[in-house]
């Protein structure tokens, strides 16, 4: 019998569009991302107290791990850790009232604000653990409210939220780009973490275009996929130990 | 063979079975109603202290807590990030686990005709619908904007968005939907006919209520007759239907893609678990029923309580069965995070919890079951049932939020603490209880009808020198 | 109309065996299995009196109504996915995804069966019903009362073959508020 594989479309082969390269060997650790991140998308200020028992309200996080016991401890790379923007998400599916579905056009895991009802079955079902959860009202005292980006929804108690690649930006270079008649170039915009980074250590851009900055990097030899195993088709690329 | 007991019974004879056996001794229908009818109306001031407790209870735990926890967000709830689901789907499961008794007594036993569960079929169909009622409400709680909760229902709107049935939670809302409306129907198809008679012996505004609900039942031919066909077909359809409401529960645990979580097993391991719970919780009230309502020790016999114990010792045996076997095949696939959960179930800060299920699960209900007369006794029977009941609730707090503090990512890792969730929590407990209270006096909790049709099919016969029950079938 | 030519008898019995001798008798004076009618407070079969089958829908019902589960089943598992503006995906699943539409397609079908049997039990007694009826309240304490429409002028007859056959007693029916 003749099994033509090329008609199976195997899902291991669907290419993302946007994605990031992230080179923890030259992440410092300075959280300027992770700011950048938060004055960006209108992340609300959870405090500390419940920020102390996991309900940090960030799109973006570093992780820090240590090796060893005390007092001979050793640092591992700082790993910032957001949403990979899987090319088949597990929190996908399983939202009952589609507040979580994946965009086909830019391929990009969306999160409908205003449709979710809070059940918390994506972030449960997220390997990352990259969603947050409104939890609260939270306070955002003045003058604070002036700095709200007019280009993000505010979110309310009970809906959930994640890191969105900054699709505000993508669509402001998308717009522009098509009012000039033009595609849109590698490198013209970028994500807010990226952008805040010193260090370089986070890049955006392309990863449908073989000759962009994250396709060229992504091509190095020791880049990993976290838990790529599961079948998730993350898009996001680590270097560490290079 | 044993002379000497064969001998010992012959001196009771007669006399005992019929002491024993409730269908071997029948009283005239009329005075079993008048019994019914006093049960239903005696209330002691005990009944309504209790009851007025359990309404303030009601009130604090469940509306007010609710309300607080609505207009301030689940923020003051326990669940974080790992553990995003904690007690609110622990009191969901656990309830609706409760609610698997109910369709097993009246179901599966009419189907296969275990004569013991006439008397206590209705009892334990109140606690289906009532345990429902509070695994809604739980499951409702647990939602961050539980006022936009209709959005999962699929109806026709402006946006033409229909809820999207690739979620368990999808099928979770329509299989428990399904189940609450045929477990209230088929909990009020055959109290028809006790309404219809509670109607011709009540004055006042019992009588409307029962006139009302008796929706001018007679008991012409054809009145049973449809009547009989309709139970028929309910008792056969509502067993797939409890077999996928548990079986979709577990589903929502088992589709997902957690260490511990996804496992083939979850489907059956929590249909017994529920039965498990259930056939522990309808001990329970039948022991409270049988000690605190008028003449219900006419109707509630030891034998009862015996024939459950025996079940729920089988039913223990398969759940450790289905424990041990969900547990050697995430033991043996040697994946890192299924063994540092593991571990952590047992050696972790929660690991009481885990060798108590077992004790109170497994290790209790074999230590006692098995003698005849412990599991013939009211208050053994009645302990064991709520060692049971503690125990399944610990299992699924082990299976939610504990199995949630660990993931794929360390660093999220955090243990979960219960907030609010613990006066919501006993407030289901105490409106559980409240309307099971009300339920008691307001409707007769035995099918008279039934109990009288089982009597009539009953005798004693002789074989040679030994009488022994027959049973004619009469349906 | 009822009133001008037809008599309706009450009778009430003891036990199952005299009204079942009862309706033995009235079918040899010539009263036809349908102008009989049997009350009682348990299900006696038709069969332990000699009474023809009785007929129900509630079977049929029931297939119906499964038949209109499984069709809103199978709108909502199969056709509802495509009224949207555009197709939503998620993850990798397509649109109709397999395995869970025989999910939904099988608690449909059994809620339809299940709603529409208990709406046949409604649909063919009559429920609710709170006109006044002929009745008596005894049959809740376990008699067995017998309806017999009679013909004007036959009324000693039967009453005679009703208490022949062990009848407690024996009057007109009258309907009354239950």
């Amino acid at each position: 019998m003749d099994i033509k594989i090329s008609e199976v479309k195997l899902s291991e082969e669907q290419a993302g569009k946007w994605g990031l390269v992230i080179d923890q060997d030259i992440c410092t650790g300075c959280q300027a991302c992770v700011a950048a991140c938060a004055m960006e998308n209108n992340l609300s200020f959870v405090g500390e107290e419940d920020s102390g028992y996991g309900r940090s309200m960030h799109w973006i996080r570093i992780e820090r791990f240590w090796e060893g016991e005390y007092p001979e401890v050793k640092m591992t790379p700082n790993q910032p850790m957001m949403c990979q923007q899987c090319g088949s998400a597990p929190c996908e599916p399983v939202c009952p009232v589609f507040a979580t579905v994946h965009s086909e056009a830019e391929q990009l895991n969306l999160q409908v604000y205003n449709r979710c009802v809070g059940t918390r079955y994506c972030a449960n079902n997220c390997p990352y653990q990259v969603r947050s959860f409104n939890w609260r009202d939270y306070e955002r005292p003045e003058p604070l409210p002036n700095q709200l980006n007019p280009d993000v929804t505010v979110r309310r108690r009970g809906v959930m939220e994640k890191c969105t690649f900054c699709i505000q930006r993508i669509h402001q270079a998308q717009d522009q780009a098509k009012a000039e008649g033009r595609e849109v170039v590698d490198g013209e915009f970028t994500t807010a973490c990226a952008q805040a980074c010193p260090a370089s250590a986070i890049i955006f851009g392309r990863v449908d275009d073989p000759e962009s900055l994250v396709s060229q990097l992504g091509r190095r030899s020791h880049g990993v996929k976290h838990l790529e195993e599961l079948g998730t088709l993350p898009n996001v690329t680590y270097f560490k130990g290079g | 063979m044993a002379e000497k007991k064969n001998h010992a019974e012959h001196a009771h004879g007669e006399e005992h079975l019929r002491k024993k056996h409730l269908m071997l001794d029948p009283l005239p229908r009329g005075q079993m109603n008048a019994m019914v009818m006093e049960s239903m109306h005696t209330t002691s001031w005990k009944f309504w202290a209790v009851f007025g407790l359990l309404a303030a209870i009601t009130a604090y735990g469940l509306f007010y807590s609710w309300g607080v926890m609505i207009a301030e967000g689940l923020g003051v709830a326990g669940v974080n990030r790992p553990a995003y689901w904690g007690i609110f789907l622990v009191n969901t499961v656990f309830w609706i686990g409760i609610s698997h008794a109910g369709t097993f007594i009246s179901a599966i036993l009419r189907v296969f005709k275990a004569e013991f569960r006439r008397p206590f079929t209705r009892a334990a169909e109140l606690m289906t619908t009532f345990g429902l009622v509070q695994a809604g409400f739980s499951i409702f709680m647990h939602m961050g904007r539980v006022w936009l909760s209709y959005w999962l229902m699929p109806y026709p709107n402006q946006r033409m968005l229909w809820p999207n049935l690739h979620s368990p939670l999808s099928w979770d809302l329509l299989a428990i939907t399904t189940y609450l409306l045929s477990s209230t129907m088929y909990l009020f198809l055959p109290l028809i006919p006790d309404v219809a008679m509670a109607r011709d012996r009540s004055t006042g505004w019992r009588k409307t209520f029962y006139k009302i609900l008796a929706l001018g039942f007679r008991g012409t031919e054809g009145e049973w007759t449809h009547l009989r066909n309709a139970m028929n077909i309910f008792a056969w359809a509502i067993i797939p239907v409890m077999f996928s409401v548990h079986t979709i529960v577990s589903w929502d645990f088992a589709a997902a893609t957690r260490p511990g979580w996804n496992s083939t097993i979850f489907g059956p391991y929590f249909v017994v678990g529920a039965l498990h719970s259930g056939m522990g919780a309808v001990i329970m009230v039948l022991a409270i029923v049988r000690g605190t309502m008028k003449n219900m020790k006419y109707f509630i016999r030891p034998e009862h309580f015996e024939a459950i114990g025996k079940l729920m010792l089988i039913i223990s045996m398969t759940w450790a069965y289905f424990f041990f076997n969900d547990y050697m095949v995430q033991w043996y696939g040697g994946d890192k995070w299924t063994k540092q959960l593991l571990h952590f179930h047992e050696a972790g800060p929660m690991g009481w919890m885990w060798f108590v299920m077992l004790i109170f699960n497994v290790a209790i209900p074999w230590a006692v079951l098995w003698n005849r007369k412990w599991r013939s006794t009211p208050w053994i029977v009645f302990t064991v049932g709520l060692l049971i009941n503690v125990g399944m609730w610990f299992e699924r707090y082990i299976i939610i939020p504990i199995s949630l503090s660990i993931n794929r990512m360390p660093f999220t890792w955090r243990l979960y603490q219960p907030g609010i969730e613990i006066p919501l929590g006993i407030g289901t407990l105490a409106f559980f209880i409240l309307l099971y209270m009300a339920a008691s006096r307001l409707i007769p909790l035995i099918p008279v009808w039934e109990v009288q049709e089982g009597q009539m099919a009953h005798e004693l016969k002789k074989y040679g020198r030994e009488t022994v029950v027959t049973v004619s079938e009469l349906e | 109309m009822t009133e001008s030519k037809i008599v309706d008898l009450l009778a009430v019995f003891p036990d199952l065996e005299p009204a079942a001798d009862a309706i033995e008798h009235l079918r040899s004076i010539g009263v036809h299995d349908g102008c009989m009618n049997v009350i009682s407070g348990i299900p006696v079969t038709e069969a332990m009196l000699g009474r023809p089958s009785q007929w129900t829908n509630v079977p049929r019902i029931a297939l119906g109504g499964a038949l209109l589960g499984f069709g809103a089943g199978f709108f909502l598992a199969f056709v509802a996915p495509y009224l949207y503006p555009y197709p939503i995906q998620v993850s990798t699943q397509s649109y109709v995804p397999g395995p869970p539409a025989v999910v939904v397609l099988f608690e449909l079908t059994m809620l339809g069966m299940l709603l529409s049997t208990f709406l046949g039990v409604f649909l063919d007694s009559f429920f609710p019903n709170y006109r006044p009826m002929k009745y008596v309240p005894e049959v809740s304490d376990g008699k067995i009362a017998i309806l017999v429409e009679c013909p004007y002028g036959d009324e000693m007859k039967i009453i005679d073959a009703l208490k022949k056959s062990g009848a407690e007693s024996v009057r007109p029916a009258e309907a009354q508020h239950l």
